[in-house]
């Protein structure tokens, strides 16, 4: 352990460890400082996490051989000590959540920082939950960060404070603390059993497991998997879900659309440890399968019955937990890497889309809303407007709007996967590899997957042209103030999702390696454990 | 190379647009213009090239995995449809310019239109079946944003939605299908799916795909029963419906139809589907079209007919009928162009297109009646204009078709019928509008327009007409180039000529000219107001029923599925769970094992009898009495780390204990906020039988839940020890962990990082409950002090609220003598926090212990002395002792990187100082500073947030803006 | 001492859920930190149940792992105990500010609709 590259895994955890600490000293007042501060640990973190980007994929030079890398904490090796593991597909979701975290906060600069105290610190520990979740190699670490996460996630969903967020907040509060409860009942019968904590050496040690033991772990296996469905958002344990992420500041849902994938990516790295005969419940195939049908039936029906933008959104995002789990409970492991493709794209236009819809939504007229839902309802006959010439004449659409109008469309795009955006290419190969999928797989899955993918963006679809008429084209409604770092982030979002489209081939290149290497149990194992040696200090 | 260009360009074109002030009409004009003119310069260039070479290929790696390549493929069908579009462009792009009022925003017209002639170039010149999917969508988009040009107008909102639901529900399915055929294929290359025909008709998914298929194709071109969206996207702008709505956009679906022709067709499915639908929308199209009030109502119905037509002709299966599809596809482009720019015109001077106020606009603008009725004709099917010549073909095409006899007979009758309904609304367009006696209750008074405007439709009334004449030297070498370019090697040999002899086909053209006329003479002189026979059937309402029925269902469902209140929430969470752990166990079975048991001691039989009855006493009495469920529940804690101590577990012991002293004067402070809870509540709500069951099924579950987490501890506890990595821990603790207790070289050491996280989480919460209770309002009736202590200042004699003094040296609280003792205790309980944390790594105790002891002393002082007094006496501030706490804790772990070692390494420094002799420092000490500063930060930063609630009324009149 | 110890985290579990599944906020809280007890005790009883030998190393009896009861377990519960009191804390102050904000104890924010 020299080189400095090896030390990068441990950075994303303890830049913003460290930002949120130095943060407290700081007083609120000093907006400027603590703005800079804030920033650069994001920058920070994007840094570190495109150059583990690179590393993973051997583009720069990688201190470990076999693309995975490997930080034994206080330099206890596995299985005594708990490690880091870096892989490609680690690595794009840490990226991915520095993307979002710059984003969001920069957009939070302009206004939402000052709508409560400890907005910065709190935002930067949550970063520094979600990195630590998806690069620890160890199951109740694994815990421990979902608990940061989840702490800091109650002090931003609750920041601003005001009675609905108060009343999201409890239930969201409540539904996370049984999930985490569930999640210890299950982390310590594992152990119990099993006699170890080791992601890596839990399926050695489960092979050797006698049949009852086995059952033991398997029902450890379960609540574990259930509780990664909690945070998912899967039905029937999504309730809460909508009215959260509605509740929630508007850059704080944005940054809210990364959580329940978090839950998606615990799920599929114990599914591919803990995969082969006998594999527990939400990690075997079609239990998840069906579950993700569930989860994208209950997601469309809201968005159907939406009659606000942001229940709409909150929605959505079932929507996508639902997608991926069904692409993961899909028979075989080729829907993994458009899944993870479909994955970025879906955050990161969710993300855009919260964002967007608040600066719509401002200084809006409600009045102007009933007449449009009324004007819908009982589709009023008003015939010939040519017969009066002013209805002739178009009206201009400000600037502001005009942005907003477009950045609107093209996350409606990609949230329903229309062309042309990213969204768009990880549906066809959502689709694609379902089609040509493994012969083992039954044509029913086929057939219902297309459906459902397709069904879900059709509703999505009307939903949103329903929607989107009644803010964007409501003459009533005054066009709101923009400032830049607010419009900035959600164009800088939606670009990215252009990019994605525009080099849709390298990308799915590097979902798709993510996923072989993902789904090479082996090689992590034998990164993480290797051979028998003791953890002896060198 | 021009090909990318003939894409591109519009696109480009359509963002310089974008980018125009509001008022440069001229230059947007000029742009778009000049764009179109350009694309079909470049359209037209390449046709030596075509003709030669058959298929110009185009195409650039995109995702080759994915096997797509943005490929773009010319040959003679997509030339001609690329010249329609571009060419049907220019003139349209002339037209708009005249038409759309100067105040009009045209910007974003004109960049929507060009967008819309690439992505319609981009299906047409696709050679990749996702790639024409992709442009497929992208047309469907640009059709809603020019209908809704207007989109302050309800039935321009409307209109465009329902064209955006329905074609785009049409374009998933079509992305379905092609998925499909690709998959069939083996590629979604055009050409390779077009060479592999035999495959794909035998393949299972034919079907399938073929429905898909057709669905994209049947709502794209508004053909029944999908064609009701059509006549309401006459919301747009007269240019934008003369453009998409007749000449291109809706040709996409026959495009489509005809460009699969080959792998497709052939089937009976394909006759019965596309054949169906096409006759359906043939008849049913042209019957509504002779109702209409609206002259785009009549063009826009005529479509539908006329697609119907085309659409009837794909399906027949054969050769001779496709040559008059692709022949009619242009020809009705030409003529009901042209119509709708007429219709635009009379809108545009009069003010209306209402056929029942119009009349007798002849005399006011001749040029522009003339063109309607040469355009009119050509609709009509009259010789020698160019309608009449594909009619021709598709009257004998239904007369020799190779079906059984009744399918033979119907045929040629219905098409006869579908003409005479063709001639019926073509006159009667012509003749209510221009013919009869002139009105003059119009919104203007009517004149013919600027000569710029009535160029377009002139040239294309010039083109039926020379087309119509002269038909082999005109457009023959272009429609057999397209016609070969489809049907390859089997292209029938057909003559283009204006006179086939005395046949079957002219007689039925006959036919259906008197036919057609006698009908408008005889029923149609005083229109009606409502379509006969099927006026109840409209597609409209159906479709608005749909949507609503479809949103409120949804929400009855969500309602079923779901629900906003928590107790349903975690209940299911419960369920889910209970279920997901018996699974495995009904599966596979399991049992108890075999370890001895040890012997049951009474003392802790008894231990837990309490401690059980504490529990289950707390949960029935948390509804009226707190403090008693408070307390059980305490009772409840205590027997827990009563536990741990017999099981030699004296951390935790010792943990839980100062963990319960804390959180139970958390709640006590919190208490008073609750409201006061009487029988009020039990009588407010009645115990209905449904309350009763409710309790009856939670009661139950839980016993399950219980019971069953009860099993599985037995079932784990009467199992051997499991060979873990615990006996590594105890070996090493002290050779590599430097400690004698375990647990605690676990905790910084081994597992330090477990510990880093939690003081995380704890330095987290206690900055949300600082944040929260900033903006806490507590309720109204809670803010008076409480009783108690107005009792004790009634006994005192006060009658105004305690203001405590600041300066006194001890605090005139209630309590005086405990505030003295709480004082000196404050120095002892620092001393004894501070033993237990240096003792921490050798014996039980530890960071967490220590902080936690601090804490509570500290809080003491705050009960007993008051919160004014306190802080006047000790001012701590708790954030940064949290902020030190973490920087001190990662330092810690930080200082490894100076050895080069990872994070957390513990590094141990022995050495002799002089005077102090032997010193024995460690980075885990470090550490353990760390994590007791935080905790004493936190938890006196939670505590003190809480306290401070019941100084607020104060504050308000004493200390203002003072802290939370 | 095990069917006992077994039993003890059943009944607390069992009360705990109860409480978790009643409409008032207290009650909440009360079946939280009643149902943190009883993952407490489950979490050590995965460590097995040894009277007598903490795992704090005597040097006269040496370090034989036979002789100590598993210190992991014990760990994992310190870990659970502090973030449990955290949690409890938050808990508590959101149902104050609940109550403050919405004026009821009720954990849907309004008192329930007669049903």
């Amino acid at each position: 352990m020299t080189s400095w590259q090896h030390h990068l895994p441990i950075l994303p955890v303890l830049i913003p460890l460290f930002a949120g600490a130095i943060l407290l000293f700081s007083s609120e007042t000093r907006r400027g400082p603590r703005a800079a501060i804030a920033l650069c640990a994001t920058l920070a973190q994007l840094l570190v996490a495109l150059m583990l980007l690179g590393i993973a994929d051997g583009r720069l030079a990688s201190p470990w051989s076999g693309g995975i890398g490997v930080y034994a904490l206080g330099n206890w090796a596995a299985p005594f000590g708990i490690v880091l593991v870096l892989d490609r597909l680690a690595a794009i979701m840490l990226t991915l959540t520095a993307t979002l975290g710059l984003a969001t906060l920069v957009y939070s600069l302009a206004r939402w920082e000052r709508a409560g105290i400890h907005y910065l610190p709190l935002f930067q520990f949550l970063l520094m939950g979600l990195n630590g979740a998806f690069l620890t190699g160890d199951l109740f670490n694994l815990f421990v960060f979902f608990e940061i996460l989840l702490a800091a996630s109650y002090g931003l969903v609750l920041h601003g404070s005001g009675p609905v967020r108060v009343k999201a907040g409890m239930h969201y509060i409540v539904v996370n603390l049984v999930a985490s409860l569930l999640f210890l009942i299950a982390a310590a019968l594992i152990y119990g059993v099993a006699g170890t904590l080791n992601m890596a050496e839990l399926p050695q040690r489960v092979a050797m497991l006698g049949a009852d033991e086995r059952t033991l772990f398997k029902l450890g296996a379960v609540l574990l998997g259930i509780v990664f469905l909690v945070k998912a958002g899967a039905w029937p344990l999504n309730f809460w879900l909508p009215a959260a992420y509605g509740a929630a500041a508007a850059p704080v849902a944005g940054v809210f659309a990364i959580l329940t994938k978090v839950g998606v990516y615990a799920l599929l790295r114990f599914a591919v440890l803990l995969q082969g005969p006998g594999a527990p419940a939400p990690f075997g195939g079609d239990w998840l399968f069906y579950c993700g049908l569930a989860t994208i039936a209950s997601g469309t029906l809201g968005v159907l019955a939406a009659q606000k933008l942001d229940r709409l959104a909150g929605f959505l995002v079932i929507v996508s937990s639902g997608t991926l789990l069904a692409a993961f409970g899909f028979t075989g492991t080729t829907l993994t890497g458009p899944a993870l493709f479909y994955l970025v794209s879906s955050v990161l236009g969710s993300a855009a889309f919260f964002m967007l819809i608040e600066m719509a939504e401002r200084n809006r007229a409600p009045a102007a809303d009933l007449l449009a839902i009324s004007f819908e309802a009982f589709g009023l006959q008003d015939k010939h407007d040519s017969e009066h010439p002013d209805g002739m004449v178009g009206v201009a659409i400000p600037a502001a709007m005009a942005f907003l109008g477009l950045s609107f469309v093209s996350c409606a795009l990609l949230l329903t996967g229309l062309p042309p955006l990213s969204g768009f290419f990880a549906k066809f190969a959502l689709l694609a590899a379902a089609i040509a999928a493994p012969p083992d797989a039954p044509l029913l899955h086929t057939g219902l997957f297309i459906a459902a993918l397709l069904l879900s963006g059709l509703a999505g679809v009307m939903s949103l042209s329903r929607l989107g008429m009644r803010v964007f084209w409501n003459t009533a409604r005054s066009a709101p103030r923009l400032q830049w770092i607010e419009a900035g982030p959600v164009a800088g979002l939606v670009m990215i999702c252009v990019a994605l489209a525009v080099g849709a081939g390298p990308a799915m290149s590097y979902f798709n390696a993510a996923a072989q290497s993902l789904h090479d149990a082996p090689a992590y194992i034998n990164a993480v454990l290797p051979g028998p040696q003791t953890g002896a200090k060198p | 190379m021009s090909l990318i260009l003939i894409v591109l360009l519009p696109f480009f074109g359509s963002l310089c647009a974008a980018s125009l002030p509001t008022n440069a009409r001229n230059a947007e004009a000029w742009l778009a213009g000049v764009v179109a003119l350009a694309a079909t310069a470049l359209v037209a260039s390449l046709y030596p090239q075509v003709a030669a070479e058959g298929v110009l290929r185009l195409s650039i790696p995109w995702a080759p995995m994915l096997g797509l390549d943005f490929s773009l493929r010319m040959d003679g069908y997509a030339w001609l449809f690329a010249l329609l579009v571009t060419g049907m462009g220019t003139l349209v792009v002339v037209y708009a310019r005249y038409y759309m009022s100067p105040a009009d925003p045209v910007p974003r017209f004109f960049s929507f239109f060009l967008a819309f002639m690439g992505s319609m170039l981009g299906v047409v010149l696709s050679g990749n079946l996702i790639q024409l999917a992709m442009f497929w969508e992208l047309t469907s988009l640009a059709s809603f944003m020019l209908i809704a040009y207007w989109h302050h107008r309800g039935d321009a909102r409307r209109g465009a939605r329902m064209a955006l639901t329905v074609t785009g529900a049409g374009g998933l399915a079509l992305f379905g299908g092609m998925l499909l055929l690709g998959h069939m294929a083996g590629s979604y290359d055009l050409d390779t799916v077009l060479a592999s025909v035999g495959v794909i008709q035998g393949h299972p998914w034919y079907p399938v795909t073929l429905v898909l298929i057709a669905l994209g194709a049947l709502t794209k071109s508004a053909q029944f029963p999908f064609h009701f969206w059509l006549p309401h996207a006459m919301a747009a702008p007269t240019p934008v419906s003369a453009y998409l709505h007749s000449a291109t956009m809706v040709k996409a679906g026959v495009f489509l139809l005809a460009r699969l022709w080959p792998v497709l067709s052939g089937t009976d499915e394909w006759f019965w589907i596309i054949g169906g639908a096409g006759l359906c929308s043939l008849v049913i199209g042209g019957y509504l079209a002779i109702f209409q009030q609206d002259m785009k109502g009549v063009l826009a119905y005529s479509t539908i007919s006329h697609l119907g037509l085309i659409t009837l002709l794909l399906g027949m299966n054969s050769p001779l009928a496709l040559v008059a599809a692709v022949f009619h596809i242009v020809n009705h482009a030409t003529f009901k162009a042209s119509l709708f720019m007429a219709a635009g015109i009379v809108d545009h001077e009069t003010g209306t297109r209402n056929l029942q106020r119009l009349s007798g606009l002849y005399r006011a603008m001749p040029i522009t009646a003339t063109l309607a009725m040469v355009a009119a004709a050509a609709m009509a099917g009259v010789p020698l204009l160019n309608g009449f010549l594909s009619k021709e073909m598709f009257f004998a095409e239904t007369i020799f078709l190779d079906r059984p006899e009744w399918q033979r007979t119907l045929l040629p009758l219905a098409a006869t019928l579908a003409g005479m309904f063709s001639v019926a609304y073509s006159l009667r367009f012509i003749h209510q509008v221009f013919f009869g006696p002139p009105t003059d209750d119009l919104p203007h008074a009517p004149h013919e327009p600027t000569r710029w405007m009535l160029l377009p439709s002139a040239l294309l009334v010039t083109a039926c007409v020379l087309v119509g004449i002269f038909p082999a030297h005109t457009v023959g070498p272009y429609l057999r180039m397209a016609t070969d370019s489809i049907l390859g090697s089997d292209a029938p040999a057909y003559s283009l000529a204006v006179w086939h002899g005395l046949n079957l086909p002219l007689l039925m053209s006959v036919i259906a000219l008197a036919g057609g006329t006698a009908l408008y003479r005889l029923f149609l002189w005083r229109t009606l107001d409502t379509v006969p026979l099927i006026e109840r059937i409209d597609g409209k309402l159906a479709f608005d029923w749909l949507q609503t029925a479809l949103t409120s269902g949804a929400d009855r469902i969500m309602r079923r599925l779901s629900s906003p209140r928590l107790q349903i929430q975690v209940l299911a969470i419960f369920m889910v769970a209970l279920g997901g752990a018996l699974l495995p166990v009904l599966k596979d079975g399991s049992s108890f094992g075999p370890r001895a048991l040890t012997p049951a001691d009474p003392a802790f039989v008894l231990l837990w009898l309490v401690g059980g009855v504490c529990a289950i006493a707390a949960a029935w009495q948390a509804k009226l009495h707190r403090l008693a469920a408070l307390i059980l529940s305490g009772g409840a804690g205590l027997a827990t780390s009563l536990t741990f101590v017999w099981f030699s577990a004296p951390d935790l012991a010792l943990t839980q204990l100062t963990v319960e002293v804390v959180t139970a004067v958390l709640i006590l402070l919190g208490l008073r906020w609750l409201p006061r809870r009487d029988d009020r509540y039990t009588r407010g709500l009645p115990d209905s039988t449904r309350s009763h069951l409710r309790r009856l099924r939670d009661l139950v579950l839980a016993a399950a839940c219980g019971l069953g987490l009860a099993g599985v501890t037995y079932a784990v506890l009467t199992r051997p020890d499991v060979d873990g990595s615990s006996p590594f821990y105890i070996e090493q603790a002290l050779p590599l962990g430097g400690g004698l207790n375990v647990v605690n070289v676990i905790l910084v050491d081994f597992r330090g990082f477990d510990t880093f996280g939690e003081i995380a989480v704890l330095a987290i919460v206690a900055l949300t409950v600082f944040a929260l209770l900033r903006r806490f309002r507590p309720a109204p009736e809670s803010m008076p002090l409480p009783k108690q202590q107005r009792e004790q200042d009634g006994a005192d004699g006060i009658v105004a609220e305690r203001v405590a003094d600041t300066t006194a040296r001890l605090p005139d609280g209630y309590l005086m003598l405990p505030a003295v003792l709480v004082r000196l205790l404050l120095p002892m309980a620092m001393l004894v926090s501070l033993f237990f944390l240096l003792r921490g790594h050798n014996a039980p105790g530890g960071g967490f212990v220590g902080g936690l002891i601090l804490a509570t002393a500290v809080i003491l002082q705050y009960i007993v002395g008051g919160t004014v007094w306190v802080e006047s006496h000790l001012r701590i501030h708790p954030l940064y002792w949290i902020a030190i706490g973490l920087l001190c804790a990662a330092t810690a772990g930080a200082s490894a990187w100076l050895t080069g070692q990872a994070f957390l390494t513990s590094l141990a420094w022995h050495g002799v100082l002089p005077l102090l002799g032997e010193i024995h420092l460690s980075s885990v000490l470090l550490f353990d500073i760390g994590v007791y500063m935080l905790v004493v930060g936190a938890t006196v930063l939670m505590l003190v947030a809480i306290a401070h609630q019941s100084l607020r009324n104060h504050h308000r009149k004493t200390a203002p803006g003072g802290k939370p | 001492m095990e069917i006992v110890f077994s039993l003890a985290v059943g009944v607390m579990a069992g009360s705990g859920i109860y409480m978790l599944l009643r409409p008032r906020t207290f009650q909440v809280i009360m079946g939280l930190s009643l149902l943190a007890y009883a993952v407490n005790l489950f979490i050590f009883g995965m460590g097995r149940l040894r009277i007598g030998d903490a795992p704090v190393i005597n040097p006269l009896r040496g370090s034989d792992p036979a002789l100590y009861t598993d210190p992991v377990p014990q760990a994992l519960v310190l870990t659970a105990i502090v973030i449990g009191f955290a949690t409890t804390a938050l808990f508590l102050v959101v149902l104050l500010a609940s109550r403050g904000l919405n004026g009821t104890d009720h954990v849907d924010g309004r008192e329930p609709d007669q049903e």
